[in-house]
């Protein structure tokens, strides 16, 4: 981290003026964000107003249709997948819907993508992965296949996964909303833990109460625009926008 | 029974021909099946378009039809074709044609957040494909693709419409020469111990088959996965 240290001052991701329509609905207006080095900003509203396009369009997996990324300051050149492939090296993602490879094994699942970018060499990968599964309480489960595993343990193993590229940052797309309740604490365990650790994070979640502990940051999304932002605290208990308000007192 | 071993040659000939044409058949099948299926799931509107051409039309028409016009249409373009090379070239073709879509089937079979989350991953898309896509997609439909497999050995049969001297050519020959020389039709001896011939062909293909879902499944069991029959399914049903 130290190396980074000159640079604090330039936001890590610097995301202005986003657009992306689909057909004839926008999903996406003018969308700026900037997420400073251990961050973690955690991004709520109701379904349909563009945070998972957000979140997708920051790596690529959308491109976004007008606006600027920038990763540590350098422009992204948006219409080249070589440009996206190298921000995806840089910044992880973990998915709602797990999305392991049901045909490898755990440990396989988690090497995959170190070893074939030309991060590391096979043994220092499932290395890595050893030591991130310990850290998951999933040591135990190296060798297992997906199928075997509960939903926490997956989405565990699927934040591992993003971790054993050693990014710079995670982008996750409610990782807890596929997960049976009792399963959604061990998952939030972990990501607490990393955002202790001081890993730059951006998360779509419906978690409120962990936005409030875990995120520096909450913006609140309705209607393709971000409505508000602010400190956790300010935002989720004194919400200046009156749609803020509406949509806390709907789901709390 | 006297008269197969009387024409033991001529019978062994029809086999090693129905051999032939079956190996070449199924190589060049399984090559224009996998081709084509993979041509038909890129986003390349060309490429899924001429897919999709090609495989509606071999599979609109009949094989006998598609034989025959092949057969008889080549020389009209220049290209004159014999019996066997006709057959080859038909046979695969109409492989290709249904092999492709079960190749279809197995890809589509595939949710799109695989490919999401391993793009994801920095992965290239040939990387995802390779490592992620095609394991998972091309060892559910080893089963229906050997049942194309017994499929075409059967159809291998109707090269004999266009005079090729495989077994069931053969067998025509002999019963129409034992009528004509000996006065009287031994069809259904003949036909029967044919029909017993490729009954035992197909049978033991199926059987490979089988005992290959079985280890699949066994695999597929260790991983602890339910069975493969949904993939296996949806790759069927776009036969």
């Amino acid at each position: 981290m130290t190396a980074c240290a000159s640079n604090r001052a330039v936001p890590l991701i610097a995301a202005e003026g986003l657009t992306k329509c689909f057909a004839k609905h926008t999903a996406l207006r003018a969308v700026s964000l900037s997420v400073a080095r251990g961050e973690v900003v955690a991004v709520i509203g109701p379904s349909g107003s563009g945070k998972s396009t957000l979140i997708r369009c920051l790596n690529g997996l959308l491109v976004p249709d007008a606006g600027t990324i920038r990763i540590d300051g350098a422009p992204v050149d948006m219409r080249q997948q070589r440009a996206w492939r190298a921000v995806r090296l840089r910044v992880g993602m973990v998915f709602q819907d797990c999305s392991l490879f049901p045909h490898l094994s755990v440990l396989q699942n988690i090497t995959l993508a170190p070893v074939r970018t030309g991060r590391m060499r096979r043994e220092q990968a499932a290395e890595t992965a050893r030591n991130l599964l310990a850290r998951v309480q999933l040591a135990d489960k190296a060798d297992a296949y997906p199928a075997q595993l509960s939903g926490g343990q997956l989405q565990r193993v699927a934040i591992v996964r993003a971790l054993a590229m050693a990014p710079e940052a995670l982008l996750l797309d409610e990782p807890t909303s596929a997960l049976d309740p009792e399963m959604i604490a061990e998952v939030l365990d972990v990501l607490r833990t990393l955002s202790r650790e001081g890993m730059t994070m951006v998360i779509v979640t419906h978690e409120i109460g962990f936005a409030r502990e875990a995120a520096s940051r909450v913006i609140f999304m309705d209607q393709a625009e971000i409505v508000e932002q602010g400190a956790a605290d300010a935002v989720l208990t004194a919400p200046r926008e009156a749609r803020t308000r509406t949509f806390l007192d709907k789901i709390l | 029974m006297q008269l197969i071993v009387e024409n033991y040659i001529l019978f062994g000939n029809g086999l090693a021909w129905t051999f032939g044409l079956a190996v070449l058949t199924l190589v060049f099948a399984t090559v224009i099946s996998l081709f084509v299926g993979i041509m038909s799931i890129t986003r390349n509107r060309l490429l899924t378009v001429a897919a999709r051409i090609y495989v509606e039309v071999f599979r609109d028409i009949p094989l006998l039809v598609s034989l025959f016009f092949i057969y008889f249409g080549a020389p009209l373009i220049g290209l004159p074709l014999d019996p066997f090379s006709a057959a080859v070239v038909t046979l695969s073709l109409w492989g290709g044609a249904n092999g492709a879509e079960i190749v279809r089937g197995g890809f589509n079979a595939i949710p799109e957040h695989q490919r999401t989350s391993a793009a994801a991953l920095g992965l290239k898309p040939w990387q995802i494909y390779w490592y992620v896509i095609a394991p998972q997609a091309l060892l559910p439909i080893i089963p229906p693709f050997t049942g194309l497999f017994t499929l075409l050995v059967q159809s291998t049969s109707l090269a004999a419409l266009i005079g090729v001297p495989e077994l069931f050519r053969m067998a025509q020959i002999v019963v129409e020469r034992t009528t004509i020389m000996e006065g009287y039709s031994p069809a259904f001896t003949i036909f029967g111990a044919i029909l017993v011939v490729y009954y035992l062909i197909s049978a033991a293909l199926n059987a490979l088959t089988s005992r290959l879902e079985r280890a699949m499944q066994h695999r597929l069991k260790a991983r602890g996965a339910a069975d493969m029959g949904s993939v296996r399914r949806q790759a069927e049903e776009s036969v």
